[in-house]
């Protein structure tokens, strides 16, 4: 019998959630960081979506945030024209960069040396974080605001979104290589390393680009207008949401519209998968992060499927298959338990 | 027959959220352990903790970095060195909860390979992955 998905929404924002960046797998776990229009990005623990702590000390709506690799560090970009690196063991902050206008978009190369910034000001502006004192290496060439700007190509080029136009652009040279254009807004942009592919969304489509060549490889119309999408790391499903409040999940190869969900009470401004593919975030108008699971029913993080208790009687044990094998298989090779999943009474608020 | 009403998903708990005015970070959170230990400096007072529930923790943290660290290989390609200087290569799948079997799928053996297998831990000495 399949189940209903039981999101996990995360409180603690009390204005638009507009940006949400996970982490890499790190020893203790995977990170997630919100940007909330509240000038008070949080970090949380990537897997429940417990609160960690909040950055405190931007003087306007963040409107980017990301972690690097390790989750060591965090950087922010806000309505304040600053954007800041953070220590995110601490919270401690450690770098304010000034910029001449609203910062929208913040992103770290692997190795953490560097930051990529963009903004209303329409440049790129490369910072060397272990000279915080130098001035950062700029790139111009976008007519309009950069909504996102993303280290590509191991670190070798950078992509930039503006209002209607994606570049990319030699990291060495400084100099465009390439460019696309769109008759629409464009409203995210989300780059895979693992194929090198670029996901971007605008109006009601989803496109895949090739991060290397902007080649067009795929496009996929859904019903309402999306804010923003994400493919998951091994490259099966997708997940969008926009401003219908829903969040739709499509069969990457096929197209197919696999599932829609409701429960967000305004416009979806961010989704992004984890970086093991296991759930996908999603951040909202309504000032709420939501976690949802890729595999409903499946044990992982929060959900979790619960033993009977002699003693409990609220309990009810209807038998439930594990998603991807049959009971029988699950009989015939545990030793013991046979990884059934029993469902409580329903109790929890979604 | 009508399809009866799908349950949802069982939760241990909401996720927590942040706690009253504070900004969170706790001091002595486990990844605090992640920055090097400066004694007496004014930042971090040095606490004095009885050596018993100072190892207790450290024991925790290393529990928690282990349970991740079979997490974090669900899926991936796994080298196994066993007994008798036999190695072994699989998918791992899942481990039970004494960490006395591990679960595998595409287990490449000397005589073939397996499509799903049980490899016994205590059999194993020691096993690579690359994240």
């Amino acid at each position: 019998m399949a189940m209903r998905q039981t999101p996990l929404t995360c409180s603690g924002h009390t204005r638009p959630v507009v940006d949400l960046a996970f982490s890499g797998i790190t020893p203790y776990g995977y990170f997630l960081i919100s940007a909330c229009k509240d000038g008070k990005p949080m970090l949380r623990q990537g897997d429940t979506g417990d609160w960690i702590g909040t950055f405190l000390g931007h003087k306007g709506a963040v409107w980017g945030a990301t972690l690097n690799k390790d989750a060591t560090k965090a950087a922010t970009a806000a309505a304040d024209f600053t954007a800041k690196v953070w220590d995110a063991v601490s919270g401690d902050e450690l770098m304010t960069l000034a910029h001449k206008h609203i910062v929208k978009s913040v992103d770290f190369t692997q190795d953490s040396n560097y930051l990529l910034t963009a903004g209303q000001d329409k440049l790129l502006r490369i910072y060397d974080l272990n000279k915080p004192e130098a001035e950062p290496k700029e790139i111009s060439g976008h007519t309009s605001g950069i909504k996102k700007a993303l280290w590509c190509s191991e670190d070798k080029q950078i992509l930039s979104a503006d209002d209607k136009t994606v570049r990319l652009w030699d990291h060495a040279t400084m100099t465009e290589v390439k460019s696309l254009s769109f008759n629409m807004s464009v409203s995210s942009m989300e780059y895979i390393p693992e194929g090198e592919i670029l996901v971007i969304t605008y109006g009601r489509s989803i496109a895949f680009h090739s991060a290397v060549s902007l080649e067009l490889i795929k496009s996929f119309e859904t019903p309402a207008t999306i804010n923003s999408a994400s493919l998951h790391p091994e490259k099966e499903f997708l997940v969008a949401g926009g401003e219908d409040f829903k969040l739709y999940k499509y069969d990457y190869n096929s197209g197919e519209e696999l599932e829609s969900y409701k429960g967000h009470f305004g416009p979806i401004h961010c989704v992004r998968f984890s970086p093991d593919g296991e759930l996908y975030a999603s951040g909202s108008e309504d000032g709420t992060l939501r976690l949802w699971q890729t595999v409903v029913g499946k044990t992982y993080g929060l959900w979790k499927c619960v033993l009977p208790e002699e003693d409990s009687g609220e309990l009810a044990k209807p038998k439930i298959s594990f998603p991807e094998t049959t009971e029988e298989e699950l009989e015939e090779i545990a030793s013991e338990n046979s990884d059934s999943i029993y469902s409580s009474t329903p109790e929890v608020k979604a | 027959m009508q399809t009866p009403l799908p349950s949802p998903v069982p939760v241990l708990r909401l996720p927590r959220g942040p706690e009253g005015l504070s900004r969170g970070f706790a001091p002595d959170g486990r990844r605090a352990l992640l920055k090097p230990e400066v004694p007496g400096t004014p930042e971090s007072p040095v606490v004095h903790e009885c050596q018993e529930s100072q190892e207790q923790r450290a024991r925790a943290l290393l529990r928690e970095r282990y349970l991740r660290s079979l997490l974090a290989m669900v899926g991936r390609q796994v080298s196994f060195t066993l007994h008798e200087g036999v190695h072994v290569t699989a998918h791992f799948g899942a481990t039970d909860v004494e960490v006395a079997n591990f679960y595998v799928l595409q287990l490449q053996t000397p005589i073939g390979v397996q499509a799903e297998a049980l490899l016994r831990c205590s059999d194993i000495i020691a096993y690579t992955f690359k994240l």
